[in-house]
């Protein structure tokens, strides 16, 4: 059997990553925290917290909550502003050989779009990760990534004021996921990244309150991979664009299930705090297991799930 | 890989509880495994077990470095599911470890007047700066140690303390020993004999109890350090989890696994 290492090089549209493996956003800061644990430039990319056009404090504690196989995270995006991230956090990430990816969000339309033209001019940004699960606070409170209209309109109007590729992470906590994929695609995303976490809640029954500062918070974790690559399967039979993979991989196993059902690429988060080189393992098993099946290139086994077992 | 840190592996070597609900658990390491100054912590996670999912932040209580391995000692209560998985460890069991993290307790130049201020388990992350003071301290001065627990059988590790500090003096919330009451309560009534020029305090323990102290210290140029714990899952500053209110110019919370979790005292918001 041949031991040549295999072709582990993906692309999203216009973005070349040197293997399918990413970070999360939210569970990586901006790179330097894990440096020492990592060898970054072995990463296909990292996606940087969460940017927002002004500095955001995030909630009150408790923000985290364990749960079983998982954790609940009530963080509030906390993160240092579009400014200051392009002129103290961007630089180390320069230095990187990885395409540095950065989420961004916002509180209106044009909040976004502000991020998203910021951004597409600073040197060193190579795509956007667009986090379109906040609430769109000039309609009331309506979670932007729950309306098609929105998806659709927001990608669209993105895509307009930078070159940037775009990248859609789409939230969970909706009826029909895939739909709302379409309307992405349609509005010109060039590849979506799901799942984003699934909300829920935890109690503490002696102090009768719940365990969260903000009662309710995001699921993550190895529970929540069978939704996850559940969902990942309806949107690549909807979706012409590259789907990213996210929710619960802990491992190479995990991974090479989201590959299987046509995930491009992979993003680990929660795995990192259980397992500080999580991603690294992750690498290797992929690797192992091409060789072990006589693969010469990771794209042979992406979207390869047979649905039947005849 | 030496260039790069990771979990190191520890083989429980014992598992004892000491007081009810209270256990000390030894761990052989690797070699590798660095020196951590007092107050600094390491995430702690059962091997082969699904729960509890995330590490927890607990204090280390001892460590010795051998040629070819390391052991550490934990202090530890039972308060949960998570911490009641670690009372069911017996030796040979392993546990993943990652740090020494966080920053620990600063040495405070020219004070001779040393207080340190414990809350029950609090005494866990104290005990290794009594014995590193002890050490350190400037010729003649005075390491006095207030100690505060529910009941005078949830006192531990005294013996040891004996030795290392000049006074110690105890408070139980039944007044099965010492000051009937909380030893901020204790703490208050020998506070005028302390010249803040002279002084520097040294305090962990419930919440209350340092909300006590910044109280009982707020209109008094004492510099005193604290040590707290919150929930945490990365314990290396990237998920933002673990945050404390602080006061001051610039961002209004601060991570307990990365700026602390020692801290100044009058650097927290208490509530």
């Amino acid at each position: 059997m041949s031991r040549i290492k295999p072709r582990m090089e993906v692309s999203i549209g216009k973005l070349k990553l040197q293997n399918p493996v990413m970070t999360a956003s939210g569970t990586f800061g901006y790179g330097e925290e894990y440096a020492p644990y990592v060898d970054l430039n072995r990463l296909g990319a990292v996606i940087v917290k969460g940017i927002s056009l002004e500095p955001r404090a995030g909630n009150p504690p408790p923000r985290i909550m364990e749960t079983e196989g998982g954790m609940l995270n009530a963080i509030g995006l906390e993160n240092v502003g579009v400014s200051v991230f392009i002129r103290e956090k961007l630089p180390f990430l320069r230095n990187c050989s990885f395409p540095v990816i950065v989420n961004i969000f916002g509180e209106s339309l044009d909040e976004y779009k502000r991020v998203a033209e910021i951004l597409g001019q600073a040197k060193g940004v190579h795509a956007l990760e667009v986090n379109i699960s906040c609430p769109n606070v000039e309609k009331g409170g309506l979670v932007f990534g729950c309306d098609p209209d929105l998806c659709y309109e927001m990608t669209r109007a993105i895509k307009t004021v930078t070159d940037l590729p775009v990248i859609v992470k789409l939230t969970p906590n909706v009826t029909d996921i895939a739909a709302l994929a379409v309307c992405c695609e349609a509005g010109g995303a060039d590849a979506v990244s799901l799942i984003n976490t699934l909300k829920g809640m935890s109690v503490d029954i002696e102090k009768r309150v719940p365990h969260l500062n903000r009662v309710t918070g995001g699921l993550s974790g190895p529970v929540v991979k069978p939704v996850a690559l559940r969902m990942v399967w309806e949107v690549v039979k909807k979706v012409s664009i590259p789907v990213i993979g996210i929710g619960g991989i802990m491992t190479a196993e995990d991974a090479l299930a989201f590959l299987i059902v046509g995930a491009r690429a992979v993003q680990v988060g929660t795995a990192n705090f259980i397992n500080p080189r999580a991603t690294m393992d992750i690498l290797k098993g992929i690797e192992a297991y091409l060789i072990r099946h006589g693969m010469r290139d990771v794209n042979d086994i992406i979207g390869s799930l047979k649905e039947s077992v005849e | 890989m030496p260039k790069f840190k990771k979990l190191h592996v520890g083989e429980i070597l014992s598992n004892r509880e000491l007081a009810e609900g209270h256990y000390l658990m030894s761990m052989a390491l690797p070699a590798a495994f660095p020196e951590a100054a007092p107050g600094q912590f390491v995430l702690v996670r059962a091997k082969d077990r699904a729960f509890p999912f995330l590490g927890r932040p607990l204090g280390i209580y001892v460590q010795e470095k051998g040629k070819g391995e390391s052991r550490i000692e934990i202090l530890y209560r039972v308060v949960g599911r998570g911490s009641g998985v670690f009372a069911l460890l017996k030796k040979g069991d392993r546990v993943d470890i990652l740090g020494p993290l966080g920053q620990g307790f600063r040495p405070v130049r020219g004070r001779d007047r040393i207080v340190l201020v414990a809350g029950g388990i609090g005494i866990a992350p104290l005990a290794p700066l009594v014995r590193r003071l002890r050490q350190k301290r400037p010729a003649g001065a005075t390491l006095d140690l207030y100690y505060g627990a529910r009941r005078a059988d949830l006192l531990i590790g005294l013996g040891a303390l004996r030795k290392a500090c000049s006074t110690i003096r105890i408070a139980t919330d039944d007044g099965s020993r010492g000051f009937k009451g909380p030893v901020t309560g204790l703490f208050a009534g020998d506070l005028k004999h302390y010249p803040p020029e002279r002084t520097v305090i040294y305090a962990c323990g419930p919440h209350a109890m340092l909300k006590k102290m910044s109280e009982l210290l707020e209109r008094l140029p004492i510099p005193c350090q604290v040590s707290v714990e919150e929930r945490m899952a990365c314990g290396v500053g990237a998920c933002l989890g673990c945050v404390i209110e602080a006061k001051g110019a610039g961002k209004p919370y601060k991570r307990v696994c990365k700026e602390g979790p020692v801290f100044d005292l009058n650097e927290i918001v208490w509530r």
